[in-house]
């Protein structure tokens, strides 16, 4: 009896909570955690009977993005995680890193490593020291131009980005990695963008799929999609073009980790918007939302 | 003493239906030996197929019947692979050719849990294997076999706990005494042919015999004198006999697992592509793993060694083609996980191919990890994580090639394409946090996050730098890196934070000196991404 009582605090599952036998003080801490069993750990949760039937974790997952402005606007305030995110973006480089940058942040906190797929560039180990997270928690996955395959060999032609795609489900299915980001390119047809959702299901983290900007005129199944754009130096507009919830009217204006120092900075603003000028007298249209928009004075 | 005896009646048929793998599960399959039928399974019963048929009978009743030869190699190395596996649970276990083996727990019962908790773990450890086991118990060795033998359907986990024959751990003579008496009321009934056979005494002339005096069961054998006994069928008949009741000593040669495994499968048929490997792959895959629970280790690397049909070699290897292929295949991290063994195989072999046809493939393991697995988790924990992302990363490796996994490190050198290092992930994988400094962010970023693989070089009009058609704004700079002279690739390059139109953010740089024979001097080198 002894023994099953000290072993009791950590199995608190379903069953309920043991008897104190009257002689017994009752420990101090345990209301706290009987209340709250996802403190003690976050896989840990209490069945809610009687009142309408709720039951489960009510947890709908979602990882602070680190940028108020932008958790206000995402629902559940942050990435969502077990579910495919698709940041679309024209070129690489706009800065769609320091946007992710607290999130990586975080997860190198907490030894969580995230999944490169076929990055278009090489990632620089010195600029993620100085986003503050750990170049030895990535993993880059870059399969093969021609990977011999099971569909190869049937004589069929495997479509393109057909390992890549493989390679990502099995990533979201082990559930293993903290965060997966992946630039997809050809690989991103629409039914396998579905067995992506489905997989990432397993997949207790957020799931990035990086695209070009064109790809928002396909349907994806990815519940929450994002226009990414630049906004001048150190500035990115982020337009939320699909969520769960009212559609957002414009974009999201956030102040990324600065690369230019204060004394660069308005001279690159003043040229932006030298720019906007040139750009906007040019061709007499108000910006697009999926090109350079001028930044509102 | 609590001896279980496993009886396995279709051990041939087993053995050899698993080489074939999943395919055609419900085909009727037939063993024979000597062109007369020995073993049938369901399907070919059931198309009137039946043991002691001639081959030509068997054929013309189910002309599609898939028949094998039997094989006591192979029926041998299935036994002993179930040997094995009941090595993990105590030391005394011997196998008995043909069909069974005998094992002594009483020793180790209450460690294990008593008798329902142990057949649940044996059922666990004996189900990769494939068999259907007969099971039984008794205070001695031959007569937990003989009562295994008789025992069409093992009794429910539930009833053996309250089994006369098998009394719980310290437990009171009265109890000895009655599983005593069970015991000998169970074998009356038995045929006597068996302890025959148990004697090793079963020519056709004992067993005629035997039927002439009108000897059926144990108790009739038990009944006559015992002097007679002997003169007529030898004195090993006697001793089966009283081995079996628990009337004299019982000497047996437990079996020892091998310091090194290697086990050889014959396909059953010639195998040209890798993906008809699969089946023995598996095979030997849960003999490996037998094994490895016998000697309380388990395994981090493998080889596998293709025999390949010698006739019939790849074309354009010509003649000098190997006998003999090898594939070596190697983890992360040492495991007991059978499906996770063969997740790994499975990619390795789809990305094979093969020099020539495979007729039959041994696997080795010479160095197995000794040691006590690591504890297993209630809840998911971070080591826990890394462990399944070792296996992701093992399982990737083994469909991608090694190269396609690669991990990050930062390197103290100035030149930013040396700054990286990338190398294959392998034991050494992410996710140690202690061994890695964190740095808090930086308050201004003074490297791009991604580098090109190649600088590009970018087009110089009117002194500035152009991409796509429009000119860059230089920012900030110049920072000059100039450094390497010692390793032979020198460095001497001043960079920019430039500007594109739009606000995105580059890494250029100029050479110096700044060439003069019109060649470009200033690159793209990274993007503030």
């Amino acid at each position: 009896m002894g023994a099953s009582f000290s072993f009791s605090p950590t199995l608190p599952l379903a069953f309920e909570p043991p008897v104190a036998a009257p002689d017994r003080p009752e420990p101090p801490d345990r209301p706290d955690w009987l209340a709250e069993p996802s403190r003690l750990h976050p896989a840990l949760w209490r069945v809610r009977g009687g009142q309408g039937g709720a039951s489960g974790p009510a947890v709908e997952g979602a990882v602070p993005t680190g940028f108020a402005a932008l958790d206000a606007e995402l629902p559940g305030g942050g990435w969502p995680v077990r579910v495919l995110t698709e940041l679309l973006l024209p070129t690489p480089g706009l800065g769609e890193m320091r946007l992710l940058a607290p999130l990586l942040r975080r997860l190198a906190a907490q030894g969580r490593s995230v999944l490169w797929f076929d990055p278009p560039a090489e990632l620089h180990a010195p600029a993620l020291q100085e986003m503050g997270c750990i170049p030895g928690g990535c993993l880059v996955v870059r399969p093969p131009a021609a990977a011999p395959g099971p569909a190869g060999r049937a004589g069929r032609r495997a479509p393109p980005g057909a390992t890549l795609c493989w390679a990502l489900e099995q990533a979201l299915r082990s559930g293993q990695a903290g965060a997966v980001l992946a630039w997809p390119g050809a690989a991103a047809r629409p039914e396998a963008l579905r067995r992506l959702q489905l997989a990432a299901q397993a997949h207790e983290g957020p799931v990035f799929l990086l695209r070009e900007a064109g790809a928002a005129a396909q349907s994806s199944p990815a519940p929450l999609r994002l226009q990414l754009a630049p906004a001048g130096p150190d500035e990115l507009a982020v337009h939320i073009f699909k969520r769960r919830g009212p559609a957002l009217a414009g974009p999201v204006h956030l102040a990324l980790q600065p690369v230019l120092s204060e004394r660069a900075r308005p001279r690159a603003q003043r040229l932006a918007d030298a720019q906007a000028r040139v750009a906007a007298g040019a061709t007499r249209t108000p910006g697009r939302p999926g090109g350079a928009q001028p930044v509102p004075a | 003493m609590l001896w279980i005896g496993l009886h396995l009646p279709s051990l041939s048929l087993e053995a050899f239906c698993a080489l074939r793998g999943a395919a055609g599960a419900d085909e009727p399959v037939a063993l024979q030996a000597q062109h007369q039928i020995v073993a049938v399974n369901a399907a070919a019963a059931a198309r009137g197929v039946a043991v002691g048929m001639k081959r030509a009978t068997a054929l013309a009743l189910a002309p599609e019947l898939v028949l094998g030869s039997a094989d006591d190699t192979r029926d041998g190395a299935a036994l002993q692979a179930v040997a094995h596996a009941l090595l993990a649970f105590t030391p005394t276990v011997v196998p008995v050719p043909p069909q069974a083996v005998l094992a002594e727990v009483q020793p180790s019962l209450r460690y294990l849990g008593g008798p329902v908790r142990l057949w649940d773990r044996l059922a666990a450890a004996l189900a990769p294997l494939g068999h259907r086991v007969q099971r039984a118990h008794a205070p001695t060795a031959l007569g937990a076999w003989l009562l295994a033998r008789a025992q069409d359907d093992g009794l429910p986990p539930r009833a053996l706990a309250r089994h006369p024959l098998c009394p719980p751990p310290g437990t009171t003579p009265v109890a000895e005494m009655a599983a005593w008496q069970a015991l000998h009321e169970r074998l009356q009934g038995l045929p006597a042919a068996w302890l025959l056979q148990a004697a090793g005494a079963a020519t056709d002339t004992m067993l005629s015999q035997l039927e002439a005096m009108g000897l059926h069961t144990l108790a009739d054998l038990r009944r006559q004198p015992r002097a007679g006994l002997a003169r007529r069928f030898g004195p090993a008949v006697l001793q089966a006999l009283d081995r079996a009741w628990g009337s004299a000593p019982h000497p047996l040669q437990p079996v020892e697992p091998p310091l090194r495994f290697a086990s050889q499968v014959e396909l059953w048929a010639r195998a040209d592509h890798a993906e008809a490997l699969l089946g023995g792959a598996q095979v030997l895959l849960g003999r490996l793993l037998a094994w490895a629970a016998a000697r309380h280790a388990r395994v981090q690397s493998f080889s596998l060694l293709l025999h390949h049909e010698s006739g019939l070699r790849d074309s354009s290897r010509g003649a000098a083609g190997p006998q003999v292929s090898r594939l070596d295949i190697t983890l992360g991290e040492p495991t007991g996980d059978a499906r996770h063994l063969q997740a790994v195989l499975r990619e390795r072999l789809a990305r094979e191919a093969l020099a020539a046809p495979v007729l039959a493939m041994d696997l080795v393991c010479d160095t197995p990890v000794l040691g006590p697995p690591p504890d297993g988790e209630l809840f998911p924990s971070q080591a826990g994580q890394r462990e399944g992302l070792l296996r992701l990363v093992e399982r990737l490796q083994a469909r991608l090639g090694p190269e396609a996994v690669q991990t990050l490190a930062a390197w103290p050198d100035h030149r930013p394409e040396r700054a990286t290092v990338c190398q294959p992930a392998g034991g050494t994988l992410p996710g140690a946090p202690a061994a890695q400094a964190r740095h808090p962010p930086a308050a201004r970023m003074t490297r791009p996050t991604w580098l090109l693989a190649a600088p590009r070089a970018l087009p110089e009009r009117r002194s500035r730098p152009w991409l796509d058609g429009r000119p860059l704004h230089l920012l900030a700079g110049p920072e000059r890196i100039e450094t390497g002279w010692w390793d032979g690739d020198p460095v001497c390059r001043d960079y920019f934070v430039a500007q594109q139109a739009g606000g995105p953010l580059l890494w250029v740089y100029r050479l110096r000196p700044p060439p003069t024979d019109g060649s470009p001097g200033w690159f793209l080198h990274g993007r503030f991404g």
